[in-house]
């Protein structure tokens, strides 16, 4: 097929294309060229479904891993001194290691290895789920120690109230310490939310087409970056905007008992 | 009810508690003073184990809570407690509050804690706010709500932890009244408190504890008329 130029797509384009300065025709050309030849636009939609399932599965992932690690690190830094639970020492300490070595690392790095050296997917089903998995692993680091500053700023009285009523520590934990922290870490992990969407960026590294490769396939054909890069941008801006909103809502809603 | 055996209670090298020995009955209103530091509050919160003693024993109602078999979260369920920083729940309303625990543990339905929880709110003179939240409260309101929490359970005694020291002086009177009231019905009570009018008219025993350990006793007329010990009799001319 021969390549489309800006010459042979003024051939077959309306009038008033014609009659445009020649910058605005460079630029519709280009548009065109991004988003309606060949159908091109798909080519980003089926880029952002790899980016949702990719952002959310490593949330989801991010947040139950963030959850335990922090329950167990909180847990164990309550302890009294000289009444240490030994299992509890061991886990505290697993977890030390993960947030060192995680944190300790760069997001491509892990991506690499994860992708060629310990998973090594061998179709695209096992390039998402590998990609999940070390989004996923690589946010509760984050997610962790966001979640236990949030279970730090509920006084000590709260889990004595709690537990002077017959409760236990788990329950006091999930009715009382854990519904408070949440509210107090929303804007923290609303934060990790945003950083993590605009990190999927990188899963085309092991083979993933999200949005952002999909981009780069684009300016592979037609050689021209700026449409699909600067649109590329503007997608992630939306999509970063809409999240936003969305975190802003649900705060909203938090704060209801904070009304005097 | 609680009889307790040379406890001990030592934070590090810090010995808080150098070996109490005192035995409550059911009915009595034992009220604790002493000097910050004393050991009051430690001693009253090594009751429900919230502090874990170092060594000694804990019978209540005829049960070692302090052996390892016990179930501490059953035994607390008999045991309110009210804190000095009232330690409401800041998320739930007034009502939630109260309904908690009993739902929670599975002690009442939902409708039967809501019930009870009107009735306390009825008998702490705040039904009006079952729907407000903690915040919304003044500090005086917020420690009635307190006490009908920790009532919630119907527990056979209540431990007061310096109820009213975190009140403005105009709301310390509400609370008491409550207190009394809730004295004058029969409940057992162990009031760490600062307020020496309430010691003498509503308990019936007074205790001054100072250094880890229980120094004086009585019943509160002669206890303020005749202190015996010259540490009390420092600390209440101080005092009074």
């Amino acid at each position: 097929m021969t390549p489309l130029t800006l010459a042979s797509w003024l051939e077959s384009a309306p009038d008033w294309v014609i009659s445009l300065p020649e910058g605005l025709q460079t630029l519709l050309f280009q548009l065109y060229q991004t988003f309606i030849y060949q159908d091109r636009w798909t080519w980003f939609v089926d880029g952002l479904k790899v980016t949702f399932i990719v952002t959310i599965g490593a949330l989801i992932m991010g947040i139950i891993i963030g959850l335990i690690i922090a329950i167990i690190r909180t847990a164990h830094d309550s302890q009294r001194a000289g009444k240490r639970n030994p299992v509890l020492g061991v886990l505290n300490a697993v977890c030390k290691v993960y947030l060192t070595v995680i944190r300790g690392t760069p997001m491509m790095v892990q991506l690499l290895i994860m992708g060629f050296v310990i998973l090594v997917p061998k179709d695209d089903t096992g390039s998402l789920i590998c990609g999940v998995i070390t989004l996923g692993i690589n946010s509760g680091a984050y997610v962790a120690e966001i979640a236990r500053s949030g279970l730090m700023s509920i006084s000590a009285g709260q889990m004595e109230a709690g537990r002077s009523l017959g409760l236990n520590y788990w329950q006091t934990m999930r009715y009382i310490i854990i519904p408070q922290a949440i509210k107090n870490i929303l804007p923290a992990l609303g934060n990790e939310m945003i950083t993590l969407l605009k990190d999927t960026s990188l899963v085309s590294v092991i083979m993933l087409r999200d949005v952002t490769k999909q981009a780069q396939n684009i300016v592979a054909n037609t050689y021209t970056p700026f449409v699909p890069y600067i649109s590329l941008a503007v997608i992630y801006l939306v999509l970063v905007i809409i999240l936003t909103k969305l975190l802003g809502i649900f705060e909203r809603r938090l704060r209801a008992s904070d009304r005097r | 009810m609680i009889d307790v055996r040379n406890l001990h209670k030592a934070f590090g090298d810090h010995e808080v508690l150098k070996g109490v020995n005192e035995h409550i009955e059911k009915g009595e209103k034992v009220v604790i003073i002493g000097p910050s530091g004393s050991g009051k509050s430690t001693f009253l919160r090594c009751l429900n184990l919230l502090e874990e003693p170092t060594s000694g024993d804990i019978v209540f109602e005829g049960q070692n809570i302090t052996s390892k078999e016990t179930d501490i979260n059953l035994v607390r369920r008999k045991m309110g407690m009210v804190f000095q920083q009232f330690n409401l729940f800041p998320h739930l309303t007034v009502r939630e509050n109260i309904k908690l625990a009993p739902v929670k543990l599975k002690v009442m339905t939902d409708e039967e804690a809501d019930k009870r929880a009107m009735q306390l709110l009825e008998r702490v003179g705040l039904p009006d706010k079952a729907d407000s939240y903690p915040i919304q409260l003044s500090g005086g309101q917020q420690q009635r709500i307190a006490i009908a929490r920790a009532l919630a359970m119907n527990p056979d005694v209540m431990l007061f932890d310096e109820p009213t020291s975190a009140l403005d002086p105009e709301m310390v009177g509400e609370v008491l009244e409550i207190m009394k009231e809730l004295a004058d019905e029969g409940m057992t009570m162990v009031v760490v408190t600062h307020e020496m009018g309430f010691a003498r008219e509503v308990g019936t025993r007074v205790l001054f504890m100072d250094g880890g350990n229980i120094v004086e006793q009585n019943e509160p007329k002669e206890f303020f008329a005749n202190p015996k010990h010259p540490r009390l009799k420092d600390f209440l001319s101080k005092v009074l």
